[in-house]
Formats: structure tokens, sequence, C-alpha cells
């Protein structure tokens, strides 16, 4: 059986869903203060590299990494809550795209294998 | 040739190996992050040859046709010569052919350039004094209709080379430009494709360019052109744009003067979020003020613009320039 990342489509479903994924993160009232001033080019690069992970595609995450880029945000108050809310937003972002239950769940999985490291715990 | 060159040295590459791994073991601080191609934090610019079409996987068009590519992906099988993404690469002399004064604050600068210096309308060039003084301005003339290169130069009291151009400046004057930097260029655009460009001050130079060569490249969609300025002074191709509005039908310009003496009052932002609908399809050029520029990308994203074509530029002051990253605010922001 073919990889999540090729089901997904690959690349071009990261490119199809950053578009969606970001919007509906920055119009959601729990967590769009974490992204207050941030720069757009360089938060939709990010955004890319989480949604590449999440879908099971090439990356080099490492857990160091997403506990450093995090330390700012767990320090502002970031916590489960806001882990749960874009775990839901992406999950929302899959089904109007078209993309089956069990895709999304394996993505919301993989989106949630990172919860402890981007907490700081 | 050498297979690989980084700015003026050779480097060392071995079969099939990428250019980032060359880069880091010939000890170049290059900037990196996932090595996978996704991250794009290794992206790099070819200033000769051509990058293999592998290393420019999810990059926009304009990237791609202007020689950008990820480092991590590219396994060159030809000579390439590279710099870093923000670099503007080599110098070219030029010698100043007119200067004119557009409006009060505003000159227009025209320069004579060798065949060596080529250029994609809506880049920008660093533009280089003898001293060394280095600011960005955009370009607002066409490579094959112009033999010049045009910028459009605000004058700032107290500006170092807005004082040399002002004062000092003569036509026959040897100057340097480096570059051209930028990607809002047009490029991925469907000839039918509806699109809207918005300037503030001289945040139209890029835009004419633009402009131009949508109609060049035989554009059909709409276009509408935004203008926003403090005082109406400003506005400073008013009448070429209002004639070339009455001649083409697919064509409109909208002048926004913020002074409430203005009859074009009004908030260029305001302005675009109010008139402009279908913001899914629309190609979006977006030149001026960091802050206009950045709010106006923001709203315009989250009523539904495509981050894909949202294309912008944004002028920051001369001291928060970081050499060859972005050019200079030639203009206060409106408040």
């Amino acid at each position: 059986m073919s990889s999540l990342y090729d089901r997904l489509g690959g690349a071009k479903a990261v490119d199809a869903a950053v578009d969606l994924f970001y919007r509906k993160v920055l119009a959601d009232g729990r967590i769009a203060r974490f992204f207050d001033g941030v720069n757009m080019e360089e938060q939709i690069a990010k955004q890319r590299s989480f949604l590449t992970m999440a879908f099971g595609g090439p990356n080099k995450y490492s857990g160091k990494d997403m506990r450093e880029a995090h330390k700012r945000l767990v320090a502002k108050g970031l916590n489960d809550s806001h882990v749960d809310a874009v775990i839901e937003d992406l999950s929302s972002t899959l089904r109007q795209l078209g993309v089956g239950e069990k895709e999304v769940s394996e993505v919301a999985a993989l989106a949630n294998s990172v919860r402890n490291d981007v907490l700081g715990r | 040739m050498a297979l690989l060159t980084y700015r003026e040295a050779v480097i060392d590459i071995e079969s099939g190996e990428d250019v980032l791994s060359a880069l880091l073991r010939a000890e170049v601080d290059a900037r990196h992050s996932c090595r996978a191609g996704v991250c794009q934090s290794c992206l790099h610019r070819a200033v000769e040859g051509q990058p293999p079409p592998a290393a420019q996987e999810g990059l926009s068009d304009a990237q791609k046709s202007l020689g950008y590519f990820l480092a991590c992906l590219c396994r060159p099988e030809t000579p390439l010569t590279i710099v870093p993404a923000q670099e503007a690469g080599d110098r070219f002399e030029v010698s100043v052919q007119a200067i004119d004064r557009l409006a009060g604050d505003v000159i227009r600068l025209r320069l004579e350039h060798g065949p060596d210096f080529s250029y994609r309308p809506g880049q920008f060039i660093e533009l280089i004094a003898e001293d060394g003084l280095g600011r960005h301005y955009s370009l607002a003339s066409h490579p094959e209709e112009d033999s010049f290169i045009e910028l459009h130069v605000r004058l700032y009291p107290g500006g170092r080379m807005s004082g040399l151009i002002a004062e000092r400046l003569a036509p026959g004057r040897k100057m340097h430009v480096a570059g051209p930097l930028g990607t809002c260029i047009y490029e991925g655009i469907d000839p039918d494709q509806p699109m809207c460009l918005v300037g503030s001050g001289t945040g139209l130079a890029p835009l004419v360019g633009i402009l131009r060569d949508a109609w060049r490249r035989g554009h059909r969609g709409s276009i509408r052109l935004y203008h926003g300025v403090r005082e109406p002074e400003g506005l400073y191709l008013h009448d070429q744009l209002e004639a070339l509005a009455s001649e083409r039908a697919n064509f409109s310009y909208v002048a926004c003067a913020l002074s409430a003496a203005s009859p074009e009052g009004g908030d260029v932002a305001q302005a675009v979020l109010e008139r402009e609908n279908a913001l899914a399809d629309t190609a979006f050029f977006l030149c001026g003020g960091e802050r206009l520029v950045t709010r106006l990308k923001r709203e315009l994203y989250m009523k539904g613009a495509s981050l894909k074509q949202l294309r912008s530029d944004a002028f920051v002051p001369a001291p928060y320039q970081r050499r060859g990253e972005r050019r200079p605010c030639l203009q206060p922001l409106p408040r």
C-alpha cells in the first residue's frame, strides 16, 4: 500500500492545504493571538514544513527544533487546548479538500505525535 | 568550467552530491534547516546556468523563471554560478541619462546601461554611489521597450542618496547598480485573470513596469491600478494613467489621496478592500510602505485571496535595511 503522503497527493496536497489551513488558524479566536505580528512569508514556509510532516512526507523535524521554536509561545500560555485547536483546524481543512476519514485520522495522529515537543514536556 | 561556483569561489562538488552539502563541506555558512526541500531556507539563485527542474519544486513561477532553486535538492549536471537568494550579485556601470522632477518630491532618474545588465519589469536594483552608498529602487522601465532603466526616487529631507540625486547628479555621471532582485513580476498569471495593482507613493514605479509587461505579454483580463498618496500632488502619473484608462476598456485607475482637501479622497487599502471582489481569482501586486503592504496582504488573504497570487514588495526605511534584502521606504507611511 502506498504511503500516506502519496495517498494524499504529495507536495501538491501541501500546496492546496496551506492556503486553507493557515487562513483557518489565523481566523481561529482560540489561537490567533499566537500569530500576532509574525511575518506571513516566514509563517507560510513553517506551515508548509508542518503540513509535510503531518502528511507523512519527507522532513527532518526534530524534537529539539520543535521545543526551541515554541518556547516563546509556551511562555505566553500555549497549552493542550491550543494544540487541539490546531489539529481540529487541520482536520477540517482536509475534509474540505475531500480527504477520507481514514487519512484525516492518520494525519491527526502524526500532528499529535509532536504535541509534547511543542509544549516543551 | 567548474560545475559549481559560489559567488567567485569554485566549490568542489562530488558526482551526485547536492549543492547544500557541497557548500557546507566547503565551510560556506549556508542557511538551511530541513534538508528535504520543504522549509525553503536554503533558497539560492543561479546567476549563470540553469538549475535542474527538480531543484525548483514548490517554488513560485516567478522564482523558477528567475533562476531560484533549493540547494538541498540541487544536483547540478551543467555549470552553475550561484549566490544566496537575497544577494544582489554582480555590479554594472551605468551612466545618468536624465533627471526630471515628476512631482514636488519625486524624481525620475533614467540611467543608461550596458548589454550585460538584464531584468524583468517589477524587479529592483541597488543603486550605488561613488562613496559606496547603496539604496534600493524599483525599476519602472521595460527592458524590451526602453533603452534606459528608470527609477522613481522619493526625496527625503536629509536623506543621503536623495540629496546626492537632487543636488549633485548630472547627466553623464557614472554610477553602479547591483542586481536585479525581487520576484514581484508578471509570471504565473493566466492571460484572462483579473489583476489588481496597488502602490503607495513611489510603489507606483514597479507597477508601471508590470502593467506594460502584462500588455506586452498579451494579458486580456481586467487590470485595476490603485495609487495611494498623502497629498494629491503625489499622484505623479495621474494624467498619463487617466489617459490610459480612457483608451483601454479593460484598464481602470483609482487615485487615492489621504488629505481631506482632495477630491480623490481616501485610504488606498480601504478602497481596494471595498472595490475588489473575486479575490480568490485575482492576481495581486502590492508595492510600497511596509505597513500598508503587510496590512493589505493579510486582509486580502483572510478574505479569500490565494497566497500564490499575493505578490508584494514592501519598502523599508534605509536604516533598517539589511543589504540586499529589502529596499528603503522612500515615502513616509500614511497615517
